[in-house]
């Protein structure tokens, strides 16, 4: 998975090099790496790309105009690629891994030089989504040394794509809002699926290009992706989280006496869960050194060490006590199984409840969003008896699938959910 | 009775649609800069006649007078007055609608106008400093933080630099923009010679726009209808400033994002800085004038800019909804007899005005210039609605070819939004490139989309002022510097801060 930032500012005064930085640091939750491409003044026509990882001091040198992709995925080929061609050169950007990006950027940069690169992208686009895997294509983006960006949301809009605006001299499109919030912006249009937002120096205007499908929303964008302070599609995440942890609340018909959110994307959902059943909310845990997100890492010693630096107990807060456990989802159940010896035998706490804001994984991403493999899922592999017994718990929730799509559409998505067994969730 | 209306555009092409519905069957002259093919079908039709004349030469326009002797001139933008042209009319004894130099300075000048808030300590006005030299207006941008960089001249509506400054990690970058912009400005103020201060620096605020028209004799203030404008170039209030876009209003008096408390202090506002300038220039203000007015939450009623003349495209809103005779209004308010008069509106719907632009405007008037362009005015007025001639001019080969602003403007009206929404966006379909260059229109004005923004943001802006109104903090923002004390002047930024 990857996510799409795209500044441009429409007055040449502007040197967005930091502006793009901080922009990416509030999308480093999403990956750690980044490809970084703009038309820097001093190359006049030429674009210029960067890659490496997010950090505070990165120095970078781009002009008013410049477009990025955050990643936390290796399959960078598939992710982001470049083409010139009779002086025109562009860089192409996805969403998620997709094998004819560097077909596509190539056919790309031929229509660039045509003008009215939004018509002919689009009927470029067209052609694309009749072939038989259309619903591989990923979200995109392009830049071109022409000064033009042009970002468009699949047609399935697995993940989001938001509008924003500076005063009267900056557009911004970004995967999350978040990016928009932290430049300084406002958030103008929640882009839907099919739509893209052409933006030149004289011209902003928009494309419609799907195929009929369904807009689905990928249910992991909502449950652990987006930042909590994020709004996706105009949903708060916050409140969905809340909610989904109300929910599981709800389904419980036993007792304790401390609530806890682990890890930290937890708390909302702990939060909802402490609320709905009248029990205070504790901070369990406390992390050491730099935020990283275990889910994303494929590394699995990388993976532990980073479970391993959140995980120093606030003892007092626990011990003795029944203690309900909430979490977003259960991957591979590595961090449940470090944080369950972490709390009987560092801490020794009485009961331990487990519950978890979504319904059981068991395949893999078809659209190849999320780089997990159906082998490592515990859901897929093992037993609710032997899970229970193997992460040393006294007793494991899920949401059900129908949980989740009653919640989802109460707040009028409709999500994807084919990673937990169902076609789609809200149809 | 005989009208002369003096300019060019879609103002006056809304001020003719509205002065010749008049049951004194006026007669329509115009002086303009260029045949607008709008206007001159107007004077045409109406036993009129038209002028191509200098419109802001008083002496060219002063012959035109001479040669129509008209019994009411209207004088529609405000370059004309800037340059006298009012004056010169009315020194020759004609009847004038239309603001004089000295009382069109409020337009013309944004520090007079802030100076002249400030002396009469008006409601709505914002802190703000003023530069006659760049390297003073550098200096003061280095301590100021969220602040406005405007032109200090009135220069087409153009030329406003909001730079939000409210996260300390990008002050920097935008301070070198401020810096540079500022250099920018004092090189393109330096042709005009009759101003003095250059730049204008003012606290930023944020919040709903809308515009509030009045006609006055000097005397007496009759209000227009609200009506607000969509001042960025591009879709979802995306793109640099330009004249406006486009603009909705009603139902009735108010759009639903204003309350009628909201719309009094308003009237208030205005009402007093009348009074202020006629006192502070001594000379009866006579004709339309108009706040800019933005709801914030600094003030509640906050002014932006004024206009000595009908907004543009606002005016366009009122076309379909003018009940009263208007040029009775206009002749009342030219001869002083304003006391008593009455407009009347068509309060069951609403109207939408949309600006269509040739691709170019409004940073690239060359690129913008000289493309012909086709309209199709059967079908428009099919789907209800009515086309007004704005930056675009008929040549002698029959073609209208644009004239790199906003060259037309469609005017549609409905029993409810989605319903004039519906029209509208049908209307411009009828408006056509004849050279493949490209023309742009804003398809989410008058949207519900749009309109539910407008009222969650003036919400939210209402909370705020309501909050501040409790604690006697309108129109403040303290900010606390130690061993220095409380100071109300927001205008000090992150960086005064790391000074102390």
């Amino acid at each position: 998975m990857s996510s799409l930032l795209t500044v441009y500012a429409f007055d040449e005064l502007w040197n967005l090099s930091n502006t793009i930085k901080y922009g990416l640091l509030a999308l480093s939750h999403r990956g750690s790496n980044t490809v970084v491409c703009g038309v820097e003044p001093s190359t006049k026509g030429r674009l210029r790309c960067y890659g490496g990882e997010i950090r505070e001091d990165l120095q970078l040198q781009v002009g008013n105009v410049v477009a990025a992709a955050v990643y936390s995925d290796s399959r960078l080929d598939e992710l982001y690629s470049s083409c010139s061609g009779d002086g025109v050169e562009l860089a192409l950007f996805s969403e998620r891994p997709w094998k004819r990006l560097g077909e596509l950027a190539c056919e790309a940069v031929k229509i660039a030089r045509e003008g009215d690169i939004w018509k002919s992208f689009a009927n470029l686009i067209t052609m694309y989504l009749q072939h038989n895997e259309a619903e591989l294509i990923p979200s995109l983006l392009l830049i071109t040394s022409n000064k033009e960006v042009l970002a468009w949301r699949s047609p399935l809009g697995l993940t989001p794509l938001v509008l924003g605006g500076y005063g009267f001299d900056m557009a911004i499109i970004s995967s999350e809002s978040v990016a928009i919030d932290i430049l300084g912006g406002e958030v103008k249009r929640f882009i839907r699926a099919g739509e893209g937002i052409y933006i030149s120096k004289y011209l902003v205007r928009n494309i419609i290009v799907d195929h009929g499908a369904k807009p689905t929303l990928c249910l992991f964008e909502l449950l652990y992706l987006a930042r909590p302070d994020a709004v996706v599609d105009g949903v708060s995440v916050y409140l969905f989280r809340k909610m989904l942890g109300e929910k599981l609340a709800e389904n419980f018909k036993g007792d304790v006496d401390v609530v806890v959110g682990v890890p930290e994307t937890a708390i909302p959902y702990a939060i909802g869960f402490a609320q709905r059943i009248g029990k205070a909310f504790d901070i369990a845990f406390v992390a050491t050194g730099g935020k990283r997100r275990s889910m994303i890492l494929s590394d699995p010693l990388e993976k532990l060490i980073a479970i391993h630096l959140k995980m120093n107990p606030v003892r007092s807060a626990l011990e003795g006590k029944r203690v309900a456990l909430i979490d977003d989802s259960m991957v591979t159940g590595a961090t449940l199984k470090t944080v369950s010896q972490i709390l009987r035998y560092r801490v020794g706490v009485k009961e331990l409840h487990v519950f978890i804001a979504s319904p059981p994984l068991v395949a893999s991403c078809p659209y190849r969003l999320l780089n997990l493999d159906t082998r490592t899922m515990l859901t897929a592999n093992l037993s609710t008896d032997t899970a229970i017994k193997y992460l040393e718990v006294d007793t494991l929730h899920f949401l059900s699938k129908e949980d989740v799509d009653a919640i989802a559409k109460r707040f009028g998505l409709r999500v994807c959910g084919r990673c937990f067994g169902s076609n789609f969730l809200g149809g | 009775m005989k009208v002369l209306i003096i300019g060019s555009g879609g103002r006056e092409h809304a001020l003719a649609k509205l002065i010749r519905r008049s049951p004194r069957s006026p007669k329509i002259f115009v002086a303009m800069d260029y045949l607008n093919p709008g206007l001159a079908r107007e004077a045409e039709e109406t036993g009129g006649g038209w002028y191509i004349a200098k419109t802001t030469d008083p002496q060219a326009v002063v012959k035109v007078a001479e040669a129509v002797s008209p019994d009411l001139i209207v004088i529609g933008p405000e370059e004309p007055q800037f340059h006298g042209v009012s004056d010169a009319l009315r020194e020759k004894g004609f009847s004038v609608f239309g603001a004089s130099q000295g009382c069109a300075e409020i337009e013309k000048s944004k520090v007079f106008a802030r100076s002249l808030m400030w002396k009469y300590e008006i409601d709505g006005r914002l802190y703000f400093a003023a530069f006659k030299d760049v390297e003073s207006a550098k200096k003061f941008i280095e301590y100021a933080g969220d602040v406005v960089i405007k032109p200090a001249r009135q220069a087409g509506g153009k030329g406003v630099k909001v730079i939000r400054d409210t996260e300390a990690y990008l002050t920097n970058d935008r301070l070198e923009v401020k810096s540079n912009y500022v250099e920018k400005i004092f090189e393109e103020m330096k042709h005009y010679s009759d101003i003095d201060y250059k730049v204008l620096v003012e606290q930023r605020v944020e919040g709903v726009e809308y515009t509030a028209m009045v006609i006055t004799d000097g005397d007496t203030i009759l209000p227009l209808p609200l009506v607000q404008d969509h001042p960025h170039a591009f879709e979802f209030d995306i793109g640099p400033e330009t004249g406006g876009m486009g603009s909705i209003q009603g139902p009735g008096w108010l759009p639903p994002f204003i309350t009628s408390d909201e719309f009094n202090k308003t009237i208030k506002i205005v009402e007093r800085v009348l009074e202020a300038l006629q006192l502070e220039v001594r000379d009866r203000y006579i004709g339309a004038f108009a706040g800019q007015m933005m709801l914030t939450g600094v003030w509640g009623s906050t002014v932006i800019e004024f206009y000595s003349r009908f907004g543009d495209p606002e005016i366009s809103n009122l076309v379909p909804i003018v009940e009263s005779d208007f040029l009775e209004l206009l002749d009342r308010a030219a001869s002083r007899r304003l006391a008593g008069a009455k407009l009347e509106i068509d309060e069951s719907v609403v109207t939408i005005v949309k600006a269509i632009a040739p691709v170019g405007y409004p940073e690239n008037k060359d690129l913008a210039s000289g493309h012909p362009i086709a309209v199709n005015e059967v079908g428009i007025r099919e789907v209800d609605c009515e086309v007004l001639y704005a930056s675009i001019e008929l040549r002698a080969d029959g073609v209208m070819y644009t004239r790199g602003s906003r060259a037309v403007e469609i005017v549609c009206k409905g029993r409810d939004y989605e319903e004039a929404y519906r029209r509208s966006e049908l209307a411009i379909q009828h408006i056509k490139s004849l050279d493949g260059h490209p023309l742009f229109y804003r398809r989410d004005i008058g949207s519900q989309e749009l309109l539910a923004e407008r009222i969650r943001l003036a919400n939210k802006v209402r909370n705020v002022y309501l909050a501040k109104a409790r604690k006697g903090l309108l129109g403040k923002s303290l900010v606390w510097l130690p061993d220095r004390g409380i100071f109300e002047n927001p205008l000090i930024g992150f960086r005064e801060m790391r000074n102390v």
